[in-house]
């Protein structure tokens, strides 16, 4: 190893930016004695720099990677998921610090960096990520380009360099996104699933619902082809909840697919009408790391991997780990023909009660079961109850063991989960099948995109009961207390509790609404025209711009941008080599030679004018008098400034065809 | 004027027969005010052309024959002290003549080639602190034995490159050699060469290789030279602006003797191996065989 080859402390200082560049995003997720462990090593190799320190022996070197092993075993159960990858990447990315040497050892490590820059989109695709992966990647970038140190290295040049480097790679990468191959995954890495998911749970208890409430990030995004649905019947149904404990509702045995629901896939077995009145959507939905998707009642979806449940719901083959797009068919329930009788275990399914408990409710639900009214009659009676005496409330106080009851008949202050969970208690306990089906209800139009915006505040709770005739439908109980919550959103119905949490009233600030619908508009672009570019969409395009995809025509789509910015780059290369335009006196000149030339005489290129007509004249005796005063006259032309001489030049070499020979 | 030049290549190619190219590149080197170096065997006729050139340019002639023991006193001059008017006197030394042939010049100690050299490139002397203006015009020829051989210093590159030109004679051709046998002495016949131009004429012949016209096409040429030096792996040290200059006034005064009132490509060519020859160093050998390939490899015409 020669001094040349060791690293200047400048382009070590580069490659530390580098990869502090790359790993920051990862920071949040990695284990913190990755960061840790990180900072050491690059404290070490900064004193191995100033020389205060040795370089870790190979003994050292070996128990750290012993370590570190362990430490990943200890912090990641599971090995072949993609968190303890990205993790072990991380770490040996720590590690290589530690034997940063040679100009080898640099570009290992620059390399290993965009790499990690390449796993941050592997976890989010959003715009800020976006933007913040091609910052990074202008950082390592630049530190490759800082490495012959000294002025090389200086943050401007470096920087200037890079992203000039990356401002010419961009028709390149624009290409490539178009027409490159989208593979699929070799192998599936399960994401770990126990990361915290957002949204609707697979379980209901009281406080859930006011809990997603605080938060306003996106959640389904909904475009309509064709009519768009009236706000009361928004209802995005996610799931069904038909087991009640006491405390929480959960989906139950047989409905979670999980556990061996009935799941309809594609193939459908449901004849759904070929015609009449239906809602055709895409939705757009957030991860939720699960696996149930959100459409209005009666869907049917021709995505792949999204099939049907039997109690009218839709989930996907795997959760949902990144932005997913659907397409659903809905058919209002009122449209289809009335429901065959529900089947026994069904029944019971939708009338469980935990056997004790909240006895006033019970107590209740058998007095107007006891007057024999109809299951309509039923529901209206509690509805009425709920309207006259009732408070919607974003803060509800506690309850106690006995929750129905205490919500029913003391604190009489709640939110949809509550209002929905004390419903279909009392419908179950009066013996009507009924079920809690929670999901988001309403959302807001954006009008500059035409789509449907929910949040994860418009989560919602509401029940359904099923009576012979109409089968199961909606009723939402919540709006017999709060109307204007179905019909406005929470945002207006609670609009003085929803976010009290917040600094500033934000949602009475117009503007600042507007802006945040417009950097969901934003966001919303973003993903409809880069993230869900998939394979399919993908040919799509190739289909729209070459009639149909075959070999030729796609190498006619890549050959040509290709050869037309080579041909342009040739182009510009030439004229930037030529310099400045010859005199005329030489192109005429030049001329005479390329003549001379093509009749078999070639000057060489020390070969002054004189000596070369003297040539001429020995080999060519015919010709030597022209070519003596066609060099006499350039001569004159272009070494004595002369326009007579210039003139003659010209009329000389009109007359000057030494390839016709005349007999 | 062109008579007058053609006049003295004649009168001097008598002395030195056979000899044109060298003869005219001699008057050129002293056209355009330049030293010139002669590099060559002994005997091969170096004092002759230096002595023919004084005697038809007019000028006074001393010649030097430098030994290794010879002091900066001996070329530049001395003050002795006198009894008579009971002061110091200076004497001149060679140096105060028109034109001063230094005879083997690598035979002395560097201390007194840089008196002499020092002394061409002031064209003034400086004796015990007062400064002595040397006659005009003033001319140097300086002869030295190739390199390789023994008792000599070889002079600097620096003081190469005070000479606008070295050039070697080189044998006579047979022909030439045949009448130098038959013909009269050489010395008889320089002993009757007279001059043919007074130092006005000089003055002024020196003055119109200024006036020779340098197209650009032609300096686009001499550039294109001038880089090659300083770009080709093949040159270690590439022509150095005086250098260039040298060239252009060099092929300037070329031109005039050729009686054209501008400069052509053939006459950078002429004179480019006299001007860089000894200002071009290559790893393997002399400078000739490179000003050869430089003089193939430029083109004449831009590309």
């Amino acid at each position: 190893m020669t001094y040349r080859d060791l690293l200047p402390r400048e382009s070590l200082l580069w490659i530390f930016a580098a990869q502090l560049a790359v790993l920051l995003p990862h920071f949040a997720r990695l284990p913190l004695w990755i960061v840790a462990g990180w900072i050491a090593a690059v404290y070490w190799r900064a004193e191995v720099s100033r020389g205060r320190r040795p370089l870790p022996g190979r003994a050292f070197k070996l128990v750290a990677v012993a370590g570190v092993l362990a430490g990943l075993v200890l912090s990641y159960r599971q090995w072949f998921a993609l968190e303890p990858m990205v993790a072990l990447l991380a770490v040996s990315f720590t590690l290589k610090n530690l034997e940063l040497v040679t100009r080898r050892d640099a570009f290992l490590s620059l390399l290993l960096a965009y790499f990690v820059a390449a796993t941050l989109f592997v976890f989010e695709q959003g715009i800020p990520h976006a933007v913040y992966g091609t910052l990074a990647v202008l950082v390592v970038t630049a530190a490759l380009a800082a490495q012959p140190g000294g002025p090389s290295a200086r943050p401007r040049r470096a920087l200037g360099l890079a992203s000039r480097l990356l401002a010419q790679s961009v028709p390149l990468m624009l290409l490539l996104f178009l027409v490159m191959p989208r593979l699929g995954p070799l192998w599936a890495v399960p994401q770990d699933s126990a990361s915290a998911s957002t949204g609707v749970s697979d379980s209901m208890s009281p406080g859930d619902f006011a809990r997603l409430s605080q938060s306003d990030e996106p959640a389904l995004r909904i475009t309509f082809d064709g009519p768009v649905p009236p706000p009361d019947q928004r209802y995005w149904r996610g799931l069904v909840y038909s087991d009640f404990d006491g405390r929480r509702w959960t989906q139950g045995f047989g409905v979670d697919p999980r556990e061996g629901g009935r799941v309809t896939w594609r193939d459908s077995e449901r004849a759904l009408p070929e015609v009449g009145p239906r809602y055709r959507y895409q939705v757009i939905q957030e991860p939720t790391h699960n696996r149930w998707l959100f459409a209005m009642a009666r869907p049917h979806s021709e995505t792949g991997g999204v099939g049907e449940t039997a109690d009218d719901r839709l989930v996907r083959s795997e959760p949902v780990y990144s932005r997913l797009a659907y397409d659903v068919h809905s058919w209002p329930r009122d449209s289809l023909p009335g429901e065959p009788a529900l089947s026994e275990f069904e029944r019971r399914r939708n009338l469980q009660l935990p056997p004790v408990g909240n006895p006033r409710a019970r107590a209740w639900a058998s007095r107007l079961r006891e007057r024999g009214l109809s299951p309509g009659e039923i529901s209206a009676e509690i509805l009425g109850f709920f309207n006259e005496s009732f408070t919607y409330t974003l803060e509800p106080p506690r309850l106690g063991r006995d929750s129905v009851d205490a919500f029913l008949f003391d604190t009489r202050r709640g939110f949809c989960e509550h209002f929905a969970g004390s419903y279909v208690f009392m419908m179950r306990a009066a013996g009507v099948p009924a079920r809690v089906v929670a999901g988001y209800q309403g959302g807001e139009w954006v009008e500059g995109e035409q789509y449907l915006l929910v949040r994860q505040y418009d989560a919602h709770a509401w029940a359904e009961i099923w009576s012979a005739g109409r089968g199961w439908h909606r009723i939402d109980p919540t709006g017999a207390v709060s109307p204007e919550r179905i019909r406005d959103g929470l945002q207006r119905a609670a609009a003085d509790e929803f976010m009290r949490e917040a600094l500033l009233p934000v949602h009475r600030i117009p503007l600042l609404n507007r802006l945040r619908l417009q950097w969901d508009m934003i966001n919303y672009r973003w993903y409809r025209t880069v993230i869900s570019f998939d394979s399919e969409r993908q040919q799509d395009l190739l289909r729209d711009l070459l009639g149909e995809i075959s070999a030729p025509r796609l190498a006619l789509l890549v050959g040509l941008p290709a050869a037309m910015a080579l041909l342009g780059i040739w182009g510009w290369l030439w004229l930037a080599g030529r310099g400045r335009p010859l005199p005329p006196a030489e192109r005429l000149y030049k001329r005479f030679c390329r003549r001379l030339a093509r009749s078999g005489i070639e000057r060489e290129s020390g070969e002054a004018p004189r000596d070369f007509a003297k040539r001429v004249a020995r080999e060519r005796p015919r010709l030597g008098p022209m070519a003596a005063s066609i060099t006499t006259a350039y001569e004159r032309a272009a070494y004595a400034d002369d326009p007579a001489a210039m003139k003659q030049l010209r009329r000389l070499l009109r007359g000057f065809w030494p390839l016709v020979r005349r007999g | 004027m062109q008579k007058i030049i053609s006049t003295l290549v004649a009168d001097v190619g008598k002395v030195l027969l056979g000899k044109e190219h060298q003869v005219k590149l001699a008057l050129a080197c002293l056209l355009s005010r330049g030293h010139l170096l002669i590099e060559d065997l002994p005997g091969m006729g170096k004092t002759t052309l230096a002595h023919a050139l004084a005697q038809v340019l007019g000028l006074s002639y001393k010649r030097v024959q430098f030994t290794s023991d010879m002091l900066p006193a001996d070329i530049v001059g001395v003050s002795i002290f006198e009894r008579d008017s009971g002061q110091f006197r200076f004497h001149e030394g060679p140096v105060f003549s028109q034109l001063l042939l230094a005879d083997e010049i690598n035979r002395a100690s560097p201390k007194t080639q840089s008196a002499l050299l020092e002394a061409m490139e002031e064209r003034q002397v400086s004796v015990d602190g007062e400064t002595r203006p040397l006659p005009q015009p003033f001319f140097v020829i300086a002869t030295q034995n190739p390199l390789h051989q023994s008792g000599t210093f070889s002079l600097p590159e620096s003081q190469l490159d005070r000479f606008l030109m070295r050039i070697s004679l080189g044998y006579p051709t047979r022909e030439a050699e045949r009448a130098l046998f038959q013909g009269v002495d050489p010395r008889q016949q320089l002993r009757q060469l007279r001059p043919r131009v007074d130092r006005a004429g000089l003055a002024g012949l020196q003055q119109l290789v200024g006036q020779v016209k340098a197209s650009d096409s032609l300096l686009d040429y001499l550039e294109r030279l001038v880089q090659h030096t300083r770009q080709s792996p093949e040159c270690p040290v590439g022509l150095s602006p005086r250098g260039a200059l040298a060239l252009l006034h060099a092929a300037r005064a070329w031109a005039l003797i050729h009686g054209r009132g501008h400069v052509l490509p053939e006459d950078i060519q002429a004179v480019l191996p006299a001007v860089a020859g000894h200002r071009l160093h290559s790893d393997s050998g002399d400078g000739a065989q490179l000003v050869e390939r430089l003089l193939r490899q430029v083109d004449v015409i831009a590309a």
